[in-house]
């Protein structure tokens, strides 16, 4: 006790504490915001370049898989049966397309049946695309109610289901294959041979511990809905049976039953909806159209929707099987364009000179890699970014990854296919064993795929960057916000932070002491503007819902629209609410700091947001981490810059101008398109066509466009225009 | 009276040795505790490995009474197995492992931490089994494998669980002090596996691991067609040595401990032999591995032999007959009763009046006299038919 008393005494004693180290530190970092930013933003953008470099091969982290360990067991009769399904579907090619389409879905049952798998059909009734603003969080919307439908307007999927002899029927494996019945390409048909060869064998063999359903999706109104929409009805059960409720209204769809009751063992096919246990992953396979030159080719699609990846796990086992075992060549996609851009070369060169010196300085640092390495590494990582930002699903893999499902889409493509009969069954042999593997090894697993990574990005199929390193790049972009937003705070407040070393505060008097209390709520003006232009964004977002009852409407005229019922609302924005310049209550003086207020308020809603997005999708946070910092810290009126008249002022309003420019969404969008593709490919509509696609796919990417980068630009322009 | 004081003496002098000291007991059983203590269709090489000793111990003469077999799962049923019913711990098939004559002790979820310090101490619920208990006494030499995943110091139970090294030693700890065994061979077959055996301490104890602290311990090969590794190499090469072997080798068990060859093993074999008194060269494997034990030659079935050593017998054949611990106490009396009664005033006598004198006894406790004068005559009938045929 008497030691605190002497402690409390000496506190009385120094009238300033000293505060504590991460205070002081704090203090430190804010009153040096401006060369903070400029080097963690320099940061951060240099770990972004660097990923490619940091990149760890994959690994196999689930001992239960076991890739590979167990031989191939498909023979040669696997191959001849595939073989004799391909025939017989393609002999129906003459005939009109919804006969075929019956006969070759009979046959399809019949073949499935015959390996001892149960069959069902499951229809649905595809619907367009509409933009629903209610609908947009609800994921996966379970109550699809048909009203007006017409019978040609159905599809119907086939479903075989393979239970394992010695399972508990808790777990399936799922394999699609998207197949356009009546209308089928040579590949299609080769993808749906692959496909009956694994399930053939799979009809025979003794290990299964999962089921083992095939679904052939009917890809006529493309290769997402059918599966989603069987998933959807897989994961909702209904009691009353959908069958019998369309079976009465679709007399085409009932005949086929009648076809189907009379040739085969009836009690395998059934048109209730079948189900096997929860789904350990799913397997989506497709022979693309394209020929490769130099050999057979595996591409592998991931990306869900919303940036979600299928656990990393999965890609390790198939890559390992198809490189180590097939032979396959695997790809994940990237951008070609930026394969021979000269400047990423430059830097690869740069890096690859770096890690050659590390090498000669310390031959245990091994981060060097070649600038060829370099380069493929940064086209795949910039697409695996591109396409998990976007945030729209890359396959029918997308579906499944809505119900927590790992998928992925497997897209072999063969070499310059000659019709080379030997050639061809080395094709499905190669297929089918993969695929073979595959399933084999997720039979083994004993829980979900949880062990690996499942927030990553790829920059070779055998090689990742985790979240862990990437995170980096983002933390050390967005770092400087909160730094500049306090600063601009107690410089627009002359704050005394304890750095400079200021002695007139005590001598401050009663007036000065109201108006500073007056003075220190002024923040609020700021943010209620900023409020009031997230609200505006919320608004631009909802009004695609009304141009798309506009009839007849192409998607050029819909932008400019767009566009312009924006700024329209803008206007009735400021009209109704004014302008938060007109309050100006506090003397001239103060004039100075009104902008660098907005500017703080509106950095730091620029912070929030893109830490939440970071949660959702990191990738657009990322991207637009990249447009937003630099625009958000450089802005100042230019009207300050041009009166300055100096030449550092004057580049400093040129350079806001080309960050406001690109930061702008459309802008943006068609500069990347040049970048890419050229100029002559530009099309204000794609704009339209993009955003759609956007809002169609669920993505949280069309939500941050509304709610983060469209008030932070419009924001950002108020503080450059500001009059002061 | 008299004859009650001196049992009980007797019983005294009797254990009174055997806690002074336990080399001056006899070898009189075996019991083998084999322990596969990981889960998952990726162990099955656990499993099969401690099938495998399972039959090599059975085959060297552990007959399955003796043997505690603990499975904590059951790959041969598992639906990812190719070949139901069946284990292999080698890819040619030829020998399964998984045959009728398998008895699992503990299966499942009963091969727990708990489960396994109670097999070792022997503090067992009352209804459970015999058949489940280690029914060991101050005369057994035992045979702890255990195999499994393990690291410094532990072994993972289920996955769940661990058994420490303490845990073990403490277990070993007290069965040495409730005489439950003579000595004992653990050994282990884990990553790491000699750090398991740092806490030991009770004197008779030898213990063999397959790797050393930091190193891994390592599967043989993969059998491509069940499609998962099926036999550890440690074990693997274990079970090679003894296949060479029958019961009545006697190779010793540094023979054994020698023919581990680091290359192949992948790891270094570490044995810990400093709390065992024995020289390694003169200890026969079939001591541990199998059932042989040293013969005892009497010149009769109840010769007076100093009377540790019949004790010791009695016990022996008490194994057997009795049912508990008590129920044997008191055969060992009535054995004790019986041997004094009747070698006690015979000592000095001559073989002959000695065997005259038995005949005698017999002959005197034979209930019915006619039926041995009936049986004589019919004895003469053939006798007089061969003395006619031969005068004839």
């Amino acid at each position: 006790m008497p030691k605190t008393k002497t402690e409390a005494e000496t506190e009385t004693e120094t009238p300033k504490m000293k505060p504590r180290p991460i205070v002081r530190l704090g203090i430190f970092l804010i009153s040096h915001s401006l060369l903070v930013s400029v080097v963690c933003c320099t940061a951060g953008v240099l770990a972004l370049l660097l990923l490619p470099l940091l990149a760890k091969n994959t690994y196999i982290s689930e001992n239960a898989l076991m890739p590979g360990s167990a031989s191939s067991m498909i023979s040669n009769r696997d191959i001849s049966e595939a073989n004799r399904l391909a025939n017989d579907l393609s002999d129906l090619n003459l005939e009109p397309q919804d006969t075929a389409a019956m006969e070759s879905r009979r046959i399809l049952t019949k073949y499935m049946s015959d390996l001892g798998a149960e069959v069902s059909y499951h229809k649905f009734h595809p619907k367009p695309n509409q933009f629903h603003p209610l609908h947009f969080f609800s994921g996966p919307d379970s109550t699809s109610t048909v009203e007006n439908f017409s019978c040609s307007a159905y599809v119907v999927n086939t479903v075989g289901i393979i239970r394992a002899p010695r399972g508990d029927g808790k777990e399936a494996i799922v394999l699609v294959t998207p197949y356009k019945f009546g209308k089928s390409g040579l590949a299609e048909t080769l993808s749906l041979s692959i496909a009956y060869t694994v399930f053939s064998l799979l009809s025979r063999v003794t290990w299964l511990a999962k089921d083992i359903v095939w679904f052939v999706a009917d890809s006529q109104y493309g290769e997402y809905a059918p599966v989603e929409a069987w998933l959807r009805d897989y994961h909702t059960p209904v009691f009353t049976g959908l069958g019998t409720l369309n079976a009465d209204t679709c007399v085409k769809i009932d005949d086929l039953y009648v076809l189907e009751r009379k040739p085969i063992a009836q009690s395998k096919i059934s048109d209730g909806f079948r189900r096997a246990g929860t789904m350990a992953a799913a397997l989506i396979l497709k022979v693309a159209d394209r020929n490769e030159l130099l050999e057979d080719t595996l591409t592998i699609y991931a990306e869900a929707s919303n940036g979600q990846m299928p656990n990393l796990d999965l890609i390790n086992a198939v890559n390992y099987l198809a490189v180590h075992r097939q032979g396959l060549r695997v790809k994940v996609e990237k951008f070609f364009t930026l394969l021979d851009s000269r400047w990423l070369e430059i830097l690869g060169e740069i890096f690859e000179l770096l890690g050659k010196v590390a090498r000669s300085l310390n031959p245990g640092w091994k981060f060097g890699i070649s600038a060829a390495d370099y380069i493929e590494g940064s086209a795949t990582l910039a697409s695996s970014l591109y396409y998990q930002a976007l945030g729209i699903p890359t396959g029918p893999h997308g579906a499944f990854r809505d119900f927590q499902v790992d998928a992925i889409t497997l897209e072999i493509s063969p070499k310059v296919s000659s019709h080379n009969k030997a050639r061809h069954n080395e094709f499905l042999l190669r297929g089918g064993r993969l695929v073979e593997g595959v399933i084999r090894s997720i039979n083994n697993l004993l829980e979900k795929f949880h062990q690996s990574f499942f927030l990553y990005l790829l920059t070779s199929p055998s090689k990742f960057v985790s979240v862990g390193v990437y995170m980096i790049a983002f933390a050390l972009l967005v770092a400087p916000l909160p730094l500049v937003a306090a600063s601009l705070y107690a410089e627009a407040y002359q704050l005394d932070l304890g750095v400079k070393n200021t002695k007139s505060t005590p001598t401050a008097t009663a007036s000065d002491a109201l108006g500073i209390t007056f003075r220190s709520w002024k923040w609020l003006y700021a943010a209620k503007e900023v409020f009031l232009i997230h609200v505006w964004g919320a608004a631009v977002l909802l009004l695609p819902y009304f141009i798309c009852q506009v009839p007849n409407c192409s998607p050029t005229s819909s932008t400019v629209i767009w566009i312009f019922l924006s700024m329209l609302s803008l206007l009735i924005f400021y009209f109704i609410v004014g302008s938060p310049y007109t309050h100006v209550s506090i003397s001239q003086p103060e004039k100075k700091g009104e902008w660098a207020i907005l500017k703080s308020v509106t950095i730091s809603a620029v912070f929030i947001g893109l830490l939440l997005m970071s949660v959702v999708n990191f990738a657009t946070a990322e991207i637009g981490a990249l447009l937003l910092v630099p625009m958000c810290l450089m802005a100042q009126p230019l009207k300050l810059d041009i009166k300055a008249g100096k030449l550092r002022s004057f580049l400093r309003a040129i350079c806001n101008l080309v960050l406001a420019f690109v930061a702008f969404p459309p802008a943006a969008y068609f500069v990347v398109k040049t970048i890419f593709e050229g100029f002559d490919s530009i099309n204000v509509g794609e704009f339209w066509n993009w955003m759609e696609s956007l809002w169609a796919w669920n993505s949280a990417t069309y939500i941050y466009m509304g709610m983060v980068h469209l008030p932070c630009w419009v924001l950002c322009l108020h503080v450059l225009l500001h009059s002061c | 009276m008299a004859m009650m004081v001196l049992l009980l003496l007797n019983n005294a002098i009797a254990y009174g040795s055997h806690s002074s000291s336990a080399d001056t007991t006899m070898h009189t059983n075996n019991w083998a505790v084999l322990v596969c203590t990981s889960r998952f269709w990726f162990n099955y090489r656990h499993m099969a490995n401690t099938l495998s000793l399972y039959r090599t111990v059975k085959r060297l003469g552990i007959p399955d009474e003796r043997i505690i077999l603990m499975l904590a799962d059951d790959m041969a049923c598992n639906a990812r197995n190719k070949y139901p019913a069946q284990v292999f711990n080698n890819e040619n098939h030829r020998l399964n492992l998984y045959g009728d004559n398998v008895e699992v002790d503990y299966r499942g979820y009963e091969v727990t931490v708990e489960n396994f310090l109670r097999v070792l101490t022997g503090r067992h619920a009352t209804a459970v089994p015999r058949s489940k208990r280690l029914l060991s006494d101050e005369g057994s030499h035992i045979l702890l494998y255990m195999t499994g995943h393990g690291g410094d110091e532990f072994l993972k139970f289920q996955d769940s669980e661990e058994l420490q090294s303490h845990d073990l030693a403490d277990a070993v700890k007290q069965m040495k002090e409730k005489r439950r065994f003579k000595e004992l061979l653990i050994m282990v077959d884990t990553c790491q596996a000699a750090t398991l055996f740092n806490q030991l301490q009770s004197p008779g104890v030898l213990a063999i691991g397959s790797s050393m602290k930091g190193e891994n311990s390592y599967s043989h090969h993969l059998d491509s067609d069940v499609g998962v590794s099926v036999v550890d190499r440690f074990t693997f090469y274990t079970l090679a040595f003894f296949e060479r072997l029958n019961m009545y080798d006697n190779a010793s068990l540094s023979s054994l401990f020698t023919s581990y060859d680091p290359n192949a093993l992948m790891s270094t074999a570490y044995y810990r032999t400093d709390i065992y008194q024995r020289r390694l060269e003169e200890v026969p494997v079939t001591n541990f591995f199998g059932s042989v034990m040293e013969t005892i030659h009497t010149d009769s079935a109840y010769k007076a032999i100093p009377r540790k050593i019949s004790n010791r017998a009695g016990i022996s054949m008490a194994v057997e007959k009795s049912v508990d611990h008590d129920d044997r106490r008191t055969s060992i009396d009535s054995n004790f009763q019986d041997q004094i009664s009747h070698t006690k005033t015979k000592d000095q006598i001559c073989p002959f009046t000695r065997t005259m004198n038995s005949f005698l006894d017999k002959v005197e406790r034979i209930e019915h006299p006619d039926s041995l004068v009936n049986c004589g005559l019919i004895a003469m009938l053939p006798l007089l038919i061969i003395s006619a045929w031969l005068s004839s």
